[in-house]
Parts: structure tokens; sequence; C-alpha cells
């Protein structure tokens, strides 16, 4: 095999697995056999290895730096609960932003975006997106809370601490646009969370909640299930 | 560890029966002697039929050099080769005796049909 494509296919694995066997994997794919199928064992490997380190090599100080592997050891809530959190105003703050920016623009004339509003073209297309960053926003940060929770091989119970958050955070929001309604506030929108969402707007936000849960905690479990397999084998 | 299962997606009848169970080929093929990827991947064909992937053997070697199981060799030009270790050995006997019981009671279950 082409060595430039040896080292390419190499560099799909983390650095702490290339840092040991990155020379001599190389040279096994040089030296070997080429193709689509090697082609394709590689990165389903290289990507496998990536969701599913090996143990012994994941506390390495160039992919895990050091005061960050210690600030999850010694506050985890802040890791889990705080910075998913943060993370998820964060994306709330820009859906709030996207609707803004494409309500001035597409539509300046109307009370509010929400129905009524342009049915294709350019506009379609950026509220579709917007609206679809909104939705996603919680199962996104869930992936995070549980790529930090794999890497770090936290304990169990704060990265499900976070995916409960972010869950009831994510079924709990609600954006409320309106010239009339809201006159005051930033650009005539407003987000209100329930405290408890599946009282008040009913069972529908339970399910929401639960889908979101779901979605969120399902990486973290294949990884646990990954876990629970190599120490049964 | 993979669990043993057996790879029935080939066409070919010699195909079918294929073993599939990287860590125990790697830890079978070391069984013979010290080897480095590309003569495994060659032993383990000659062995069981089964040609490994670069991915799949390194993705069996880097568990079993975790659990202990084998132990790098020092580098040969830019060849890394692997030993079983004690452990391995111990683990690898198991395994097969696991699969001997497993194949004898089941030809014998074949035999009555």
């Amino acid at each position: 095999m082409n060595p430039r494509l040896a080292r390419l296919l190499t560099r799909i694995y983390p650095v702490s697995w290339r840092e040991r066997y990155g020379a001599e994997f190389e040279e096994l794919l040089e030296t070997g056999r080429g193709g689509v199928r090697m082609v394709a064992n590689v990165a389903w490997s290289g990507l496998r290895e990536r969701i599913f380190p090996i143990r012994g090599l994941t506390p390495n100080r160039d992919t895990v730096p050091g005061r960050f592997h210690s600030l999850c050891a010694g506050a985890p809530w802040a890791i889990f609960s705080l910075a998913p959190l943060s993370l998820l105003a964060g994306c709330y703050i820009a859906a709030c932003l996207i609707l803004w920016i494409g309500w001035t623009m597409f539509l300046p004339g109307s009370d509010t975006p929400f129905g009524g509003g342009p049915q294709h073209g350019l506009a379609n297309l950026y509220f579709q997106f917007g609206k679809y960053f909104y939705g996603c926003a919680p199962i996104l940060v869930g992936w995070a809370v549980a790529v930090v929770a794999v890497r770090q091989r936290a304990k169990a119970v704060w990265p499900l601490t976070g995916f409960v958050l972010v869950a009831w955070i994510g079924a709990a929001a609600r954006i409320r646009a309106s010239r009339t309604e809201i006159p005051g506030g930033l650009g005539h929108i407003r987000m209100d969370f329930a405290l408890w969402p599946w009282v008040q707007n009913g069972h529908e936000s339970l399910v929401h909640a639960l889908v979101i849960l779901s979605l969120a905690v399902l990486p973290y479990l294949l990884w646990r299930i990954q876990i629970a397999r190599t120490t049964l084998s | 560890m993979r669990s043993t299962q057996r790879v029935v997606s080939a066409d070919t009848p010699e195909k079918i029966g294929h073993y599939s169970d990287p860590p125990l080929l790697v830890l079978a093929s070391l069984a013979s002697g010290p080897k480095h990827g590309h003569s495994m991947i060659e032993d383990i064909e000659r062995l069981c039929g089964t040609r490994l992937g670069p991915g799949t053997l390194y993705g069996a070697i880097g568990r079993l050099e975790q659990q202990g199981w084998i132990e790098p060799l020092p580098v040969e030009e830019r060849r890394q080769p692997y030993r079983i270790t004690a452990e391995g050995m111990s683990v690898l006997r198991a395994k097969l005796t696991t699969l001997q019981r497993f194949a004898k009671s089941g030809l014998k279950r074949l035999e009555l049909l």
C-alpha cells in the first residue's frame, strides 16, 4: 500500500493508540495487501478505537489534558451538571439568535415567526435548520457528556445526572416570539422553562423528555455494555 | 474478548465454518512462537482459513496486551514481534479445552441424527 495512504489511515486512530502502535501498524499496512475491504476494515477499527478506546492507553497526556482530568475527578458535578447546562444555554441562545435573524430578514412584517411563515425557498431552509438545531441541542449536549464520561472513565452516576438534567431542560424549554404578546425583552423573543413540564404541558413533555434521555444516553449505554462484555469474557 | 462466532456469510461450503474470534486466533498463532503482525495474519490464515484485516488484528493485539496475555519483544526494523505470556497460555488452554468439549458434544449430537 501507498505509504501516504497508510499514514492517512493510521490517523483515524486516537493519538494515544498511534503513539503505541502507529509505527508497526503503518509498516503492516505498507507491506500488506491493499484494497477497499482492507481500507474499510482499518477505518471501522479506527473509529471503534475512538469510541471504545483501550483502557490502558486512555490516560495519555496528549489526548486527555491533565488539568481537565483532575477537574473531572475533583469536581464531577461541575463537568457533568454545570457544564452541560451552560452548553445547552449557549445552544438555546444561538437558536434564539437564529430565529431573530430569520424573523428580521424573511418575515419583517409578521407578528410572530411561528406559523404562517414561508413554506419554500431559502427562508424555509433557514428556519428548518434553526428548528432542528434547537430540537437536537439537548441530544448533542448529551453526547458530549457521554464522550467526556467515556474518556475520563467517570462513575456512572455523574453522566446519568447530566443526561437527566439535559433531558429535563430540553422538555421544559419553550421559545415564544411575538411582537404584540412580548412587547419588551430581547427582540420580542422569550424562553420559558416549566419546572415540571409534564404536569403543566401533559404527557407530550414527558415523552419528549424520555426521547431526549434515550437518544442522549445511547452511546454511553453502548460503551458500558462493551465494557461489561470485555470484563465477563 | 469477543465471543466465539462462526462466519456463515461465505458462499462456498469450504468457507462455511471459518473460525472468527480474533483474540483467540492471535493467542493460538503466538503459541507456536513469537511473531509480528504480518506473520500472524499469514499464520492464522494457514491455521483456520480466516484472514484477519489489519484493524481487526491490532484491535485484538491491543486488548490482549492490555490484559497481559501477550507482550511485545524488541522491535526488529519497524516490525514489532509479540509473544504469548504464561497467563496467555493458560487462557488459551482453557478456551481451547472448552471449545474441544463443545465440539465433541456437538459432533456427538450430529451423529445421533
